[in-house]
């Protein structure tokens, strides 16, 4: 894996491993410069070992994620490769006919072996390429006499000895080189054992039909040379060039000729571009092309990894999302229990800087411990994962999967770990260190100054100002989306934003007071270590602006004015630069409403999101921008005075109705927006944060009910009254809560319904076509009439009660003509001249015989206008051979999870009835040119149908009549037959008396393969589900830290309640209570959001048309099982504190300070 | 655990102590807080414990309550020995018969001032409507039943206390505890809620243990004893407490 976001992985790492060594020197400072502040903080962290333990379980879920998604996608990488490495061998490019150069028929696509032997003359010295070898290359059935037991397709590679030698020749398993006489082949492992092949045994091979008996000299391992070429279908085997060209007829011609580069098996890669170069030259103007198959493939195992990767990172965001605020929540929490002592510590001469020193100082402790538990945790997720996937995609799979970590990801996963919990604890502790004195010892509530301005239009416009200026940064980076004049106000707000923070930090200080009031205590010097220390980041980022804002602070802090017009404010907002000058003016002590200024400028930066989702389109921009502005009016209604409860519940109210609208509703409004895989995190994190405000500001309104229901509950009435009542005092930490454990909630449901969902449209019945049994004959082996072929094979077709064939041009063989001419990449052009959007492009195109056309069941999801049924199309199709009808695939938008569209054609999206319309097809090798006319387009269900069993490239194909398909591509080799049993007959057993049959055909029935796909999606869900599953454990956690930090902080109550009657049992229930009452909460948020959002997006058709329809299913055991899972551990991990609380001494309570 | 084997108090005695005996022990020092400490209380009568900090008044408070254990002795409340009560059966006799209220209110924040109060009731088993009668009846007799709807933080520190007092009285307890009820209230309002807790002695002939700093709430005292090194060192009259309150006036 060497990117993650398309940032280099070790550039990441560098830039990692650097900030970790800063964040460990600022720590021995901190041990150097204060000793006991820094032993003040260590102390604290064996004092309670429960909650220790607590605390490392909540910070390592980063850590975890990271390692374990980094583990998966190094697994990934290094599995692919090392199976490249294995299977090519020496063998590093590959030289083939190019049609592209020169059209030809499959047959004539052949390499003359005397342009080998120039080739080899030519470069005999060169440095850069070793050898050449050419081979010859054919799928064959292969059936073994002895156990009878055949392959209908096996790779047979003839090559010359003398060639090969270049490659490592042919070896046995232990590695003694083979020599191959006239009819002697050498079976690789693969083939060795699905036909149970033995040296010495006799198989026949057939080539157009004709057995042709080889004796087995020996079990080669599975590489080139013995036919293993692609890693899903290994099975093959090695002959003499001479034999197989007998077999073949192609006399001194090869297929293919590989190129080994000078140097090891992966030292060669280097040369790849070069050898590439050089031999392309050599060609002249011969139709050959050159491929470098073996760097392609590092690449593409490259690529899976970084996807993997990537992924995993993504569905992690919401389980990291939910660690940060746990770590925060922690945080928050120590420092509301240290408060007594940290005022004390302020009261006797320490600084605002020590306490934060000291916490550092702790939290680096439990910091380093969780990245190391982490680590290891994540790597043991990763064993885990990789098992799961091992065990239920199995050998469809197409490698062996080896778990592997590579030392960078471990470094990386590591330090993030320890970088992020850093911040997070930084500025929790930042903010616990501005505590009042008094309040602190006293361990009374925060007081707060009396503000003159608040809830006035000038505390307004004030907290505007400060707002827009502080976060510069971000929102001028907002104001880039819309155009040239906000990128002008942009930058312009992005430098002001670079000095404002520093300004706002010395305006508090004593350098910034006013003569009268200053004292010799010079400005900070912490900034200037960080921005020295910090390389390039500090340089740029931090030197010059601190060193500016100290700069102007000097300047303007003794001529600041006594009064300023009312409008400058105003002004400000509008023109950054005065705003900012009129910032600097403002008076030190007056204060700044920064809740609500932080939410104007986020308001701000909304509006602006919102304006660029509507000019690009983009989902995301527009709902992100839209949600900000909500925050923003919330908060502006609180601030004038509208009640919390009432200001938050309504704009998160609309907010979600906002959310719940299906596209077709909003896009007749704002026009058509496209969102990705991110509007799934969005959507999540707003949805979930809506939703949890609603309840924590209005979840009282049950405590009414409880007491009106209070005779049922008997005693433990209070505990239940308490149970809802005590959390709702503490909105901020219940809130937490409740959103890490209803985002995770909410991206398991989803998933697990999706998964439900599409798996109903995509593996249902009507995925098997109406057919019950799949038989594919060898390419080079076709069936003319299968039910003669089964007769003379001894097998009457009495059970068979139709029969209908495909003939298939492949991707590799058909083109398309490139009607909505579309880019390589699928990206629109506007140009019609453009010379990179080519005429034709690859495509599938399958012809059906009338049998295919009677019994197939395929719905249409659109069809032209003028076919009004299902029948109409496929009656149009049996009558005019030139009629076709299209999958979904060619017409939906690029799927990011999907098969990666290349080189193959995409068409533009088609959403309604459409006139029939034409394309051209053509056939690269001949160039035959046919018209076919489009009169409908596929159900998804006929994607799924047409790429069962085979290979191909997964996006089914355009099907047609079968003559129109002989005509245009002649020399096409694919062939398939289906089957529809008669009622009674086991599909499975038949699929198997089919098989062992036909020596040249495959069979399957087509059910038992829905259902191994079945599988490995249910495999897969498993997988992401437990992956994503992991962020419950911090929401699990922040539940019994939050319930740890109760019992402390009520202890007195505790005392009080157990004074006055309450039993232990009553006290534990009342804390169980409180942790149900906020894990259900989170639970139900999750649970209702997921499935109605699910819902929503499923009806409307926003997920795809053909869901518009179709019933929607609720995976219910699904849900229930993680719903439980959730309550259950929620319960658990709450239960030592609840008995903690129940065991508090009375007396020692009530004495409790 | 001391062993009970001593005789009944007379009906009278609502509270008798004999020879309890408590030691903190904090890992490497040992704190004597009770020495042997021996006292009878009568129902209806009002004690008050006075002492410098750390003589163990607190300490007596609570092991005569059965808020804590004791390590020797006999305590009997209402002629019932509770030195080797178990847990649950302590907890439901504080419940029944005994009312707290202490210096730092205690309330629960969550609760309104009439749940509050009837929470001693809900937990020993009454019913919420009587419950909530009896509630009501208890904040009408601290004069605060308009206040039965608000929240603690909605109310005056000696509306507070009051509301602790309609707690601790709200099951018509034989005994309540005081621990330092008026040390967190400026004077006029210790004088109010000390006029509260005599009216509601001397109305339902309530027995009442207060522990106090303050001379002048023991002056309203029956008779206050007095503690040194977890010892009762003398008893003065009523008398007398008025005297010495008057000389610190």
């Amino acid at each position: 894996m060497n990117e993650l976001f398309g940032l280099s992985m070790t550039w990441i790492a560098v830039g990692c491993v650097i900030a970790t060594a800063l964040i460990f020197v600022l720590v021995a400072l901190i041990a150097v410069r204060n000793p006991v502040m820094f032993k003040m903080g260590l102390r604290n962290i064996p004092r309670r070992k429960a909650q220790t333990a607590l605390i490392i379980i909540g910070l390592m879920l980063s850590t975890l994620i990271m390692s374990a998604a980094f583990g998966t996608g190094d697994t990934l990488t290094t599995s692919v490769t090392a199976e490249v490495y294995d299977l090519a061998g020496e063998a590093d490019e590959l030289i083939l006919w190019d049609t592209d150069k020169q059209p030809a028929a499959q047959a004539d696509q052949v390499i003359p072996l005397a342009d080998v032997e120039a080739w080899q003359r030519q470069f005999a010295n060169d440095p850069d390429i070793e050898a050449f070898v050419p081979l010859n290359f054919e799928s064959l059935p292969v059936q073994n006499q002895r156990t009878r037991l055949n392959e209908a397709s096996a790779t047979i590679v003839g090559f010359r000895p003398q060639d090969a030698a270049a490659l490592g020749g042919l070896n046995d398993i232990d590695g003694k080189p083979i020599s191959l006489g006239p009819n002697e082949i050498a079976v690789n492992k693969e083939l060795a054992e699905k036909i149970d092949a033995k040296p010495g045994d006799q198989v026949s091979i057939f080539y157009e039909g004709k057995p042709v008996t080889l004796v087995v000299k020996v079990i080669a391992p599975n590489e080139v040379l013995s036919g293993a070429f692609n890693s899903f279908a290994k099975q093959g085997g090695g002959v003499d060039f001479a034999t197989l060209a007998a077999i073949t007829g192609k006399g001194d011609n090869a297929n293919g000729v590989f190129v080994s580069n000078t140097g090891g098996v992966k030292s060669g890669l280097s040369r790849s571009d070069v050898v590439v170069d050089k031999i392309e030259q050599a060609f002249g103007d011969r139709p050959y092309q050159v491929q470098p198959f073996k760097k392609d493939a590092v690449r593409f195992a490259e690529l899976l990894g970084n996807a993997f990767t990537t992924i995993f990172v993504v569905f992690g965001l919401f389980s990291i999302a939910a660690g940060v605020l746990l770590i925060f929540l922690i945080f928050v929490m120590l420092a509301a229990e240290r408060k007594p002592e940290m005022g004390m510590a302020r009261a006797v001469g320490a600084k605002r800087r020590q306490l934060v020193e000291s916490f550092l100082a702790e939290g680096m402790g439990y910091d380093l411990g969780a990245a190391v538990v982490g680590l290891i945790a994540g790597m043991g997720v990763t064993v885990l994962m990789v098992a799961i996937i091992k065990s239920t995609a199995g050998e469809n799979l197409g490698l062996d999967l080896t778990v592997s970590f590579t030392p960078r990801s471990l470094i990386v996963a590591f330090c993030l770990g320890v970088i992020a919990t850093f911040i997070v604890i930084f500025i929790s502790s930042w903010r616990a260190s501005r505590l009042n004195i008094t309040a602190a010892i006293r361990d009374l509530p925060e007081t707060h100054p009396y503000n003159p301005e608040a809830a006035t239009w000038r505390g307004y416009v004030r907290a505007a100002l400060n707002g827009v200026m502080a976060t510069g940064v971000p929102v001028g980076l907002s104001l880039f989306l819309i155009g040239p004049l906000g990128m002008l106000f942009g930058s312009v707000l992005i430098l002001i934003g670079l000095v404002a923070p520093w300004f706002y930090l010395l305006r508090g200080h004593n350098v910034g007071l006013t003569r009268d009031h200053r004292t010799s205590e010079g400005a900070p010097r912490w900034p200037w270590i960080l921005g020295i220390l910090l390389p390039g980041i500090g340089w740029f980022l931090i030197l010059p602006w601190y060193f500016l804002a100290l700069l102007l602070v000097v300047i303007v802090r003794d001529r600041k004015p006594a009064s300023m017009p009312r409008w400058l404010p105003i002004a400000g907002i509008v023109v950054p630069p005065l705003g900012f000058v009129v910032a600097l003016l403002q008076e030190a002590r007056v204060q700044i409403a920064w809740s609500v200024g932080v939410a104007f400028a986020f308001g701000l930066a909304g509006a602006a999101m919102t304006y660029a989702g509507l000019e690009r389109d983009s989902s995301f921009w527009f709902f992100l921008g839209v949600s900000l502005i909500f925050l923003f009016a919330a908060v502006t209604l609180r601030y004038f005075g509208v009640a919390p409860r009432l200001s938050f519940t309504v704009t998160s109210a609309l907010l979600l109705v906002l959310w719940y609208l299906p596209g077709s509703v909003y896009e007749k409004v704002v026009g058509e927006l496209n969102g990705d895989i991110e509007m799934f995190f969005l959507s999540g994190m707003v949805m979930v944060t809506a939703s949890v405000f609603i309840v924590v500001y209005n979840a009282d309104i049950v405590l009414p009910l409880i007491a009106r229901l209070g005779s049922r509950f008997g005693r433990i009435l209070p505990a239940i009254k308490t149970g809802v009542a005590y959390p709702l005092t503490a909105r901020f930490r219940t809130g937490m809560t409740m959103v890490m454990i209803g985002l995770i909630m909410f991206s398991l449901v989803m998933m697990a319904t999706m998964n439900t969902n599409f798996s109903a449209i995509f593996l249902n019945d009507e995925s098997r076509g109406g057919f019950d049994i799949i038989v594919q004959p060898n390419e080079n082996n076709r069936i003319d009439d299968l039910g003669a072929a089964l007769q003379a094979a001894g097998l009457p077709p009495t059970d068979i009660a139709t029969t209908a064939e495909l003939r298939i041009a492949g991707s590799f063989e058909a083109e398309v003509q490139n009607r909505d001419g579309k880019k390589a990449d699928n990206e629109q052009t506007a140009d019609p001249n453009d010379k990179y959007v080519p005429e034709y492009m690859r495509f599938t195109v399958i012809g059906a015989d009338a049998g295919f056309i009677q019994s197939t069941n395929i719905g249409m999801r659109i069809r032209a206008v003028g076919y009004e049924t299902d029948e109409a199309v496929w009656n149009a199709i049996r009558d005019d051979p030139t009629k076709a009808v299209i999958p979904a695939y060619l017409i939906a938008p690029a799927d990011p999870f999907g098969p990666p569209a290349g080189e193959l054609l995409k068409l533009n999206e088609i959403t309604g009835p459409f006139q029939p319309f034409t394309l051209k097809l053509r056939d690269p090798g001949t160039g035959n040119v046919s018209t076919i006319t489009v009169i409908g387009i596929m159900k998804d269900a006929a994607g799924t149908f047409l790429t069962l069993g085979g290979s191909g490239d997964g996006t089914g194909g355009i099907i047609t009549g079968l003559s129109t398909v002989e005509e245009t591509f002649p020399a096409s080799r694919g062939q398939r037959f289906y089957l529809t049993l008669k009622p009674g007959v086991d599909g499975e057993e038949y699929a198997k008396k089919v098989e062992s049959a036909l020596v040249q055909a495959s069979a399957d029935s087509l059910q038992k393969l829905l259902d191994d796909q079945q599988a490995i999606s249910n495999g897969f869900l498993l997988v992401f589900q437990g992956f994503m599953g992991l962020g419950l454990i911090v929401g699990i956690a922040a539940l019994a830290v939050v319930a740890s930090r109760a019992v402390v902080e009520r202890r007195q109550q505790i005392g009080m309640l157990r004074a006055i009657g309450y039993q232990r049992s009553m006290v534990a229930l009342s804390f169980l209570f409180e942790s149900g009452f906020i894990a259900l909460s989170g639970i139900l948020l999750g649970l209702f959001l997921g499935l109605s959002l699910s819902w929503v997006l499923f009806i409307t058709g926003d997920f795809g048309e053909e869901s518009k329809g179709a019933p929607f299913i609720v995976p219910w055991l699904n849900l229930s099982v993680i719903c439980i899972i959730a309550f259950t551990a929620s319960m658990l991990m709450t239960f030592l504190p609840a008995r903690g609380a129940s065991r508090v001494p009375v007396a020692e309570a009530l004495r409790y300070e | 655990m001391p062993a009970s084997n001593a005789t009944t108090p007379g009906d009278d005695i609502v509270i008798e102590a004999r020879d309890v005996q408590k030691t903190y022990d904090t890992g490497s020092i040992q704190v004597h807080a009770l020495r042997g400490v021996n006292l009878s209380v009568r129902r209806g009568e009002m004690v008050a414990i006075m002492g410098p900090s750390g003589c163990g008044k607190t300490t007596l408070l609570n092991s005569l309550s059965g808020l804590d254990d004791f390590d020797s002795g006999i305590v009997f409340i209402n002629g019932t020995d509770i030195t080797r009560m178990p847990d649950d059966k302590k907890t439901e006799f504080r419940a029944r018969d005994m009312g707290f209220v202490f210096q730092t209110y205690n309330l629960l924040p969550v609760l309104t001032a009439a749940e509050n109060v009837e929470l001693p009731l809900i937990v020993s088993g009454t019913r919420p409507k009587v419950a909530r009668e009896m509630a009501l009846q208890a904040l009408d007799r601290v004069r605060l039943r308009d206040k039965a709807n608000q929240r603690p933080s909605q109310l005056s520190g000696g509306q507070r206390q009051r509301i602790t007092v309609a707690r601790a009285v709200v099951n018509r307890p034989a005994i309540m505890w005081a621990d330092e009820p008026t040390g967190a209230l400026d004077s006029a309002t210790a004088t109010e809620i000390m006029d509260l807790i005599v009216e509601l002695n001397q109305s339902a002939n309530q027995t009442c243990v207060i522990v106090t700093h303050d001379p002048k709430v023991a002056a309203r005292c029956h008779r206050t004893i007095h503690m040194a090194d977890g010892v009762i060192v003398r008893e003065d009259s009523q008398a007398t407490m008025r005297e010495v309150a008057g000389s610190h006036a």
